[in-house]
Order: C-alpha cells, then sequence, then structure tokens
C-alpha cells in the first residue's frame, strides 16, 4: 500500500470487528484512504484487553496488557487509530493514565521488562470517527465530497455509546447528553439524522453483563430499539462493533426470547460510510449480519 | 461459582437487611476500594442520581447508591457476595451525573477485582476470556466461517494480530502469569 498519504497511524483492530464483522475492518480501510488517511497493520497486536469481563478481573493485567499493545504502535513511530468503544476505553484509557500516573507506569514497565518492552508515552491514540470530524485531520467537508452516492431519503439514528466518551470529565468529547457531532457525520453522507429518546442509553452488553445475564442485557437493547423504532429510523449506525453485535445479533436473540421483532439494520459507521463512496454491499459482507439489511440497500438504489 | 443464583435464602435474607452493623464494617475494605478505583468514594452524599441514570436499575434490584454505601461503611461481603455487582454494564452514566464528582463505575470495577482477588464467586464468562486471550491473544477468536468472508473481502485469513503472528503470544502469558491469572481463572473454572 502507498506511504504518501498525508496521515497514517496504526490501525488497532480488537477482536469483533476483524473476527466477527470484517465488513468494518475493510470498509475501514478503504473509505479512511480516500480521505488521504492511511491505515497501518500494528502486527502482534492482541484483544485491548476487554475492558469489561477483564478489567472486572484484574485491573494490573489489564493495565499491563493494553501497554503491550501501546508499545507496538509506539516501536512504529505511529499514533493508533481504532474503530471500537471498547477498544478506545483500553488503548486511549490505558495510554492517558500511563502517561499521568508514573507509580502506575512504574508498575507497568517493570512487567513489561520481562519481555523486553517499555511503555514510553510517545503516541496518542485516536477513534477514527473524532479524526473524520477533525478539520485538522480530515473534517465533516471532506467526508461529505467523498460521497459518491448520497443516502439521500433515509433516516439514520445514531448510537454513540458509552465508552468513546463517557467518562466526560477524564475525556476531550463535551457534551454527553446530547453530543450531535455524529448526527453531522451522518447528515454528510445525505442521510437524515434522526433524534431518538434517551439517546445516549448504553446498549446493554457492556461490563461483561451480556456474557453474565443476557435477558438483562437483552431488556436494555430492547427499550433502545423501541424508541429507534418510534423515532421512524430505517437504520441505525454506531462506532463500536460490540455495540454492533449487541443491536444486530441482540435482534435474532430478542425475537427468540420476548417475541418482539423490530427488523432494524445495523450499520458501523464505517460501513455506512462505504456504502456513500459506492462500495457494493458484498465488498461490506453485509450478509454476516444478523439483520438483513435490504430495506436499507433498496432505499440507497 | 455463581451463575447469577438469587436462590440463596440466607444470603437474600441478609443483603435484604438495611441495618447497619458496625462489626460488619472493614476501613480497610473503604481504604483499598478508593485506591484501586482512584475516585473519591467517601464523598458520596447519597444523593441517588447514580441510580436514577442507571440502565440496569429499572430492570433490576441492582442499585448503585446502595454499592456506594458499601464503599463509605466498610461493607465488604455485603458488598462482593452481591450477584448485583455483575450487573453494571459500565455505562459511566452514573459517574457522568453525579454531582460530587465521583466516578462510581470505577467503585463497581475496583469491588469486583477485590471480589476476584478474596475469593469470592466471579462469573464464568469473565474468567473463559481470561483463558482465550491467554490461548490466543483474542477474546474473541477467528473461525473458518469468518476466514472465508475475509478473504471474499480481500482481507488476509487471519488478521494482522497475534493470529498471523503467533510469536507475540508468548510475551502475552508471561505478562499473565505475572499475576497468577490464568493459573486461578483454570483453577476456580475447574472446581465448577
Ligand atoms: S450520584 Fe454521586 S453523590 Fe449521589 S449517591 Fe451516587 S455516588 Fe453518591
Ligand atoms: S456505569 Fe454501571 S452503575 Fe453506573 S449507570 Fe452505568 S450500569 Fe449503572
Amino acid at each position: 500500500m502507498a506511504t504518501h498519504m498525508e496521515h497514517s497511524y496504526a490501525f488497532f483492530l480488537g477482536c469483533i470487528a476483524p473476527n466477527r464483522y470484517p465488513g468494518c475492518e475493510a470498509s475501514a480501510i478503504k473509505t479512511s484512504a480516500k480521505l488521504g488517511i492511511e491505515l497501518l497493520p500494528l502486527k502482534g497486536a492482541s484483544c485491548c484487553p476487554a475492558p469489561g469481563a477483564f478489567g472486572s478481573i484484574d485491573l494490573n493485567v489489564w493495565y499491563a496488557m493494553a501497554a503491550r499493545n501501546l508499545c507496538l504502535a509506539e516501536e512504529m513511530g505511529k499514533d493508533i487509530a481504532l474503530i471500537c468503544n471498547g477498544c478506545y476505553k483500553s488503548i486511549w484509557e490505558v495510554n492517558h493514565k500511563l502517561k499521568h500516573n508514573d507509580e502506575l507506569r512504574d508498575g507497568v514497565n517493570e512487567v513489561l521488562a520481562e519481555i523486553d518492552m517499555q511503555y514510553k508515552g510517545t503516541i496518542n491514540v485516536w477513534h477514527l470517527a473524532e479524526l473524520y470530524y477533525d478539520d485538522k485531520i480530515c473534517g465533516v467537508k471532506k467526508v461529505a465530497d467523498s460521497v459518491t452516492r448520497p443516502l439521500t431519503g433515509t433516516k439514520v439514528a445514531v448510537h454513540y455509546g458509552c465508552h468513546l466518551m463517557k467518562p466526560q470529565k477524564d475525556r476531550h468529547f463535551g457534551d454527553t447528553e446530547n453530543p450531535m457531532w455524529l448526527e453531522e457525520l451522518v447528515g454528510a453522507l445525505g442521510a437524515e439524522p434522526v433524534q431518538y429518546r434517551n439517546k445516549m442509553q448504553c446498549c446493554g452488553a457492556g461490563g461483561g453483563v451480556r456474557g453474565y445475564d443476557l435477558l438483562h442485557a437483552l431488556d436494555i437493547t430492547n427499550e433502545k430499539l423501541i424508541n429507534i423504532k418510534e423515532a421512524g429510523a430505517d437504520a441505525l449506525t454506531e462506532v463500536c462493533p460490540f455495540c454492533q453485535l449487541q443491536f444486530d445479533r441482540g435482534q435474532v436473540e430478542i425475537a427468540q426470547n420476548f417475541g418482539k421483532k423490530y427488523n432494524l439494520p445495523i450499520l458501523h459507521f464505517n460501513e455506512l460510510l462505504g456504502l456513500a463512496q459506492g462500495m457494493t454491499p458484498a465488498e461490506l459482507a453485509i450478509d454476516l449480519h444478523a439483520v438483513d439489511c435490504t430495506s436499507f440497500l433498496e432505499k440507497i438504489q | 461459582m455463581v451463575e447469577k443464583n438469587y436462590g440463596n435464602p440466607e444470603l437474600e435474607n441478609k443483603l435484604r437487611d438495611r441495618n447497619y452493623y458496625v462489626t460488619d464494617s472493614n476501613k480497610d475494605f473503604s481504604a483499598e476500594v478508593k485506591k484501586l478505583s482512584g475516585t473519591i468514594s467517601h464523598m458520596c452524599y447519597q444523593c441517588g442520581t447514580c441510580t436514577g441514570s442507571c440502565p440496569s436499575a429499572p430492570r433490576s434490584s441492582y442499585r448503585i447508591r446502595v454499592f456506594m454505601r458499601r464503599a463509605i461503611l466498610g461493607l465488604e461481603e455485603e458488598a462482593l457476595s452481591d450477584p448485583d455487582l455483575w450487573l453494571c454494564t459500565t455505562c459511566y452514566s452514573c459517574s457522568d451525573r453525579c454531582p460530587r464528582d465521583i466516578l462510581p463505575t470505577d467503585v463497581i470495577m475496583a469491588m469486583r477485582n477485590l471480589a476476584f482477588k478474596t475469593g469470592h464467586a466471579v462469573p464464568k464468562n469473565f474468567l473463559q476470556t481470561v483463558q482465550l486471550i491467554y490461548k490466543t491473544g483474542h477474546g474473541v477468536p477467528n473461525n473458518d466461517a469468518n476466514r472465508a468472508v475475509r478473504e471474499r473481502l480481500g482481507l488476509p485469513r487471519d488478521p494482522p494480530t497475534t493470529h498471523t503472528y503467533p510469536e507475540y503470544i508468548p510475551g502475552i502469558q508471561k505478562i499473565i502469569d505475572h499475576y497468577n491469572l490464568k493459573a486461578e481463572a483454570d483453577r476456580i473454572l475447574s472446581e465448577e
């Protein structure tokens, strides 16, 4: 791949995107290239590791494992870009904590020394969506200019998820009660962003709850789906493959357990951007989604 | 180990009893929660904004404010044996709204760490994630159906992670072994 793009990042993949929704990975690479952002493989990266399931057991191991991933990017001399809120929680937050807490950093480096690595604190971590929104890197206008098949006539609801913007006081995104920046990006694709009740509510899957008590997690998801449907959305977009899994496969599980059907297509923002830039559903492996996206795809033909 | 077991009458009665017994208090517990969480849990004035913001509260007996009270009063056993401890989705809504600038979510994370450390029941799925990451580097590993789709998309069959470069896995195992985490997970899961 060309190495002359203006902005290049180590692409941290995580687990769910490459191993369950590879369309997210493929579209992230292709859509970003069209926006002058190059995503390079981060060789040897692991799970971020899962902030809920893994961090709940032992935070110190969570710090050390995330730090190992950070070291790989430090060795490349590249900032990390990623496409998952869960990964953001681990990779961004541990980077932030280690940069600002000497005691924590020393502890982590003691462990990393056993595998001949050292965390130095030389890189930054970004969610790809925030890079798209950032005028210095890309900006909404550039995203709009890259569109060749506007999503005109569709209504798209946005799920921000939790771990990108919250906790607000430790992040840099501002308002977490009713943010609108992702809606701006959706609007840039020609779709109409719709507002719905309790937009910032969690998908229900986080903190290990999906694995611990599936029905409890699904009940939270179900509440969101009711609110989104009520607003007349044709699809839901998000920036987290784990939320995507919960909304997408979750709809099948909700049908099985609660007898309710929503048929709401769930698309990662990169998949949505891919469609708007003219990628075909096959190039995005949309058929891997549990919920049939045909209704939405027909609207944009 | 729990299954989410609310069918233990003795535990249920104990958790239902909201009286405060000085003898149940363990000051060290409060201090440890504060240290591990890195948040000012002792500043909580029990206003309930956290519970009011919590997506788990309306559909269960889980009350984050109750756990905050336990943190302040040092009610270790009550906190660590309550199956509700594992119903927090870590959404941080409570943390964004707490008028005292506390991060109740991180109090829950600290308590979960302490539950594991002190041998209290920990849900299986958390430990299985540890095992999977130890073995493959991924909490959610690749599979053949997905490999075929990746190929179709023009991606390598395995992502350029530990899946393609397994030589990185021993380093990961060293980190996890440093904390004896895998051995503990194996032990607890085999006691099933
Ligand atoms: S919102 Fe904050 S101060 Fe109020 S009860 Fe919850 S933790 Fe305590
Ligand atoms: S972080 Fe946990 S306790 Fe706080 S509102 Fe979310 S689910 Fe409830």
